[in-house]
């Protein structure tokens, strides 16, 4: 019996730790999603679809040109691009933090017009706490045109 | 001790789920768009008052030029709205826990310096569930053929 009381002494005070951790990981919630935002370009010039696609929640959906684009299309664009034909360079950026929720705000540029001159981005993105770590649901963009 | 094994094991629960709240308002589905819908009016009646509660204090937008908004520029912007019509053409709601994603797409229809103008743009708006009152956390609009 004691030996049982303590097995779940240690459950719980393990369980407390993993907790705390947790909460000190998301205290610095800024960082994490700057991170998943670099993260995010590093693949995509990769064309590593399976790391997108740990960090892309399957409803995620993406506006471009006035476009919606699922996860699916979005991915299977990447994996058609040719290697570095877009490469992109972030700008500033700035995280709010709702708790669960983070939205992000910035601009970059990239080569992606069709006249292959430059082009500045404005970006909002929302990524959304779930079980397995920050997941991005809506991405969109417009360009600055002024 | 049956009793305590279940307390041990119930915190591990709450802990696990609390990263992934679930918004227990089955209403949600209708009451966004019904507020998606007051934005809208708002520009037609030149009124931002319905917006002072609906769009949170943090809140960003991104217009189809690129420029970013806070939620003073958006009130600025609906007192001197040219729109004479705001056309809401589609909109789907996607639930995240206490995160809500609305895309959609809007015709607007109004006179600018004695111009008229039509355009028919895709929006993207986060909404969040904020002490029990969804407001929007972020935005973004792009023209359609951009």
């Amino acid at each position: 019996m004691t030996t049982i009381k303590l097995l779940i002494l240690v459950l719980v005070w393990a369980t407390s730790v993993w907790v705390s951790a947790q909460e000190a990981a998301g205290g610095d919630v800024d960082a994490a999603i700057r991170a998943l935002e670099h993260q995010w370009v590093e693949a995509q010039s990769r064309r590593d679809n399976g790391a997108l696609n740990l960090i892309f929640d399957n409803a995620l959906v993406y506006i471009e040109y006035g476009k919606l684009v699922s996860k699916g299309d979005y991915l299977s664009k990447v994996k058609a691009a040719k290697p570095g034909s877009s490469p992109i360079t972030m700008e500033a950026m700035t995280v709010r933090s709702f708790g669960e929720a983070a939205t992000v705000i910035g601009t970059y540029r990239d080569n992606s017009t069709k006249s292959g001159k430059s082009a500045r981005w404005r970006f909002v993105d929302t990524w959304v706490r779930k079980t397995g770590g920050w997941m991005l649901v809506p991405a969109a963009e417009a360009p600055v045109t002024k | 001790m049956r009793t305590l094994m279940l307390v041990a094991l119930l915190a591990c629960a709450g802990t696990l789920a609390g990263h992934a709240p679930q918004h227990s308002d089955s209403n949600v589905e209708a009451k966004i768009p019904a507020m998606e819908h007051v934005w809208a009016q708002a520009y037609v009646s030149k009124d931002p008052q319905a917006l002072e509660r609906i769009l949170d204090d943090e809140f960003v937008n991104v217009d189809s030029d690129g420029k970013m908004q806070t939620k003073a520029d958006v009130l600025a912007e609906v007192r001197r709205s040219s729109v004479l019509q705001f056309v809401t053409e589609s909109m789907s709601v996607h639930l995240h826990g206490n995160t809500a994603i609305v895309t959609g797409v809007f015709l607007i229809k109004g006179v600018e310096h004695g111009n008229p103008f039509a355009e028919r743009e895709r929006f993207v708006d986060t909404w969040f569930c904020k002490n029990g009152q969804w407001v929007s956390i972020a935005g973004l609009v792009t023209r359609i053929g951009q």
